[in-house]
């Protein structure tokens, strides 16, 4: 059962990206196979060099780089995103995969999770 | 029945009062069981917890969907978990939770109990679908 988790909405204005994010360590934890994609401006978490102290916030970066060491198969984002908000290598995270078809990544999910 | 039958797991991620979620699953849930299919559990996320607060306290001539989602509950003998994470941020407390945290009081509805997200999980790995019932914001 391979999961899918999207996450459409830039991080710190709304609690559900954080949720989100922990139904995919959750997952992870009980080795269930997952991975994380990011489409519209949910590309904005994977923006390099992030501090959230100014809004007493922890960085989204933080738990993004823990994701590999949890077990979280990939991280990916939607290229045309990527570009929009000029996400590039040097601004995006490290191991991030940009992804151009949409609809063929999703294929490949049993399960894929819009926490909404 | 001529067509197997299916056991779904609900998550309801929208709150009562704010969304149409509850209402929208509620009904999702009379038609499964109504169609021979079955509910492994309901599990509330993110606001969808609020439904279920027992402090909730609409006008009588609105539905009470903590009242309504706790029939239907009980009358199918399905599980209702909030999960503990979402329901402490928001001030859903059971007893437990009241003591761990020295807490003024707990507010949560019978049937619902409190638990992680691994019964989330356990319904991705065992039901056959899983359902999701969002705020739509």
């Amino acid at each position: 059962m391979q999961t899918l988790i999207i996450i459409d909405r830039p991080p710190y204005g709304s609690w559900s990206g954080r949720e989100s994010l922990d139904m995919a360590f959750s997952l992870a934890a009980f080795d269930q196979p997952v991975s994380l994609l990011f489409v519209g401006e949910g590309v904005l978490w994977l923006n390099k060099g992030q501090d959230a102290t100014g809004i007493a916030q922890k960085s989204v970066e933080r738990n993004l780089k823990a994701a590999a060491m949890f077990g979280i198969e990939s991280l990916m984002a939607d290229q045309s995103a990527c570009q929009r908000f000029s996400l590039t290598g040097q601004t995006l995270i490290d191991g991030v995969e940009t992804v151009e078809n949409l609809r063929a990544t999703l294929r490949r999910y049993d399960h894929v999770v819009f926490p909404g | 029945m001529s067509q197997e039958s299916c056991h779904f797991t609900l998550v309801i991620t929208g709150a009562p009062y704010s969304s149409q979620a509850p209402q929208t699953a509620l009904g999702f849930a009379w038609a499964v069981v109504a169609s021979g299919h079955a509910i492994d559990r309901v599990f509330l996320y993110g606001e969808g917890v609020h439904l279920a607060s027992a402090l909730s306290c609409p006008p009588s001539d609105e539905t009470n969907w903590t009242s309504a989602w706790g029939e239907f509950l009980e009358q199918h003998s399905v599980p209702g978990i909030a999960c503990i994470a979402s329901a402490l941020r928001r001030g859903l407390i059971d007893p437990a939770e009241q003591q761990r945290h020295e807490l003024p009081a707990s507010n949560l509805a019978a049937p619902f109990s409190i638990a992680g997200l691994g019964e989330w999980v356990e319904g991705v790995m065992q039901s056959s679908r899983v359902i999701y019932f969002h705020g739509g914001d």
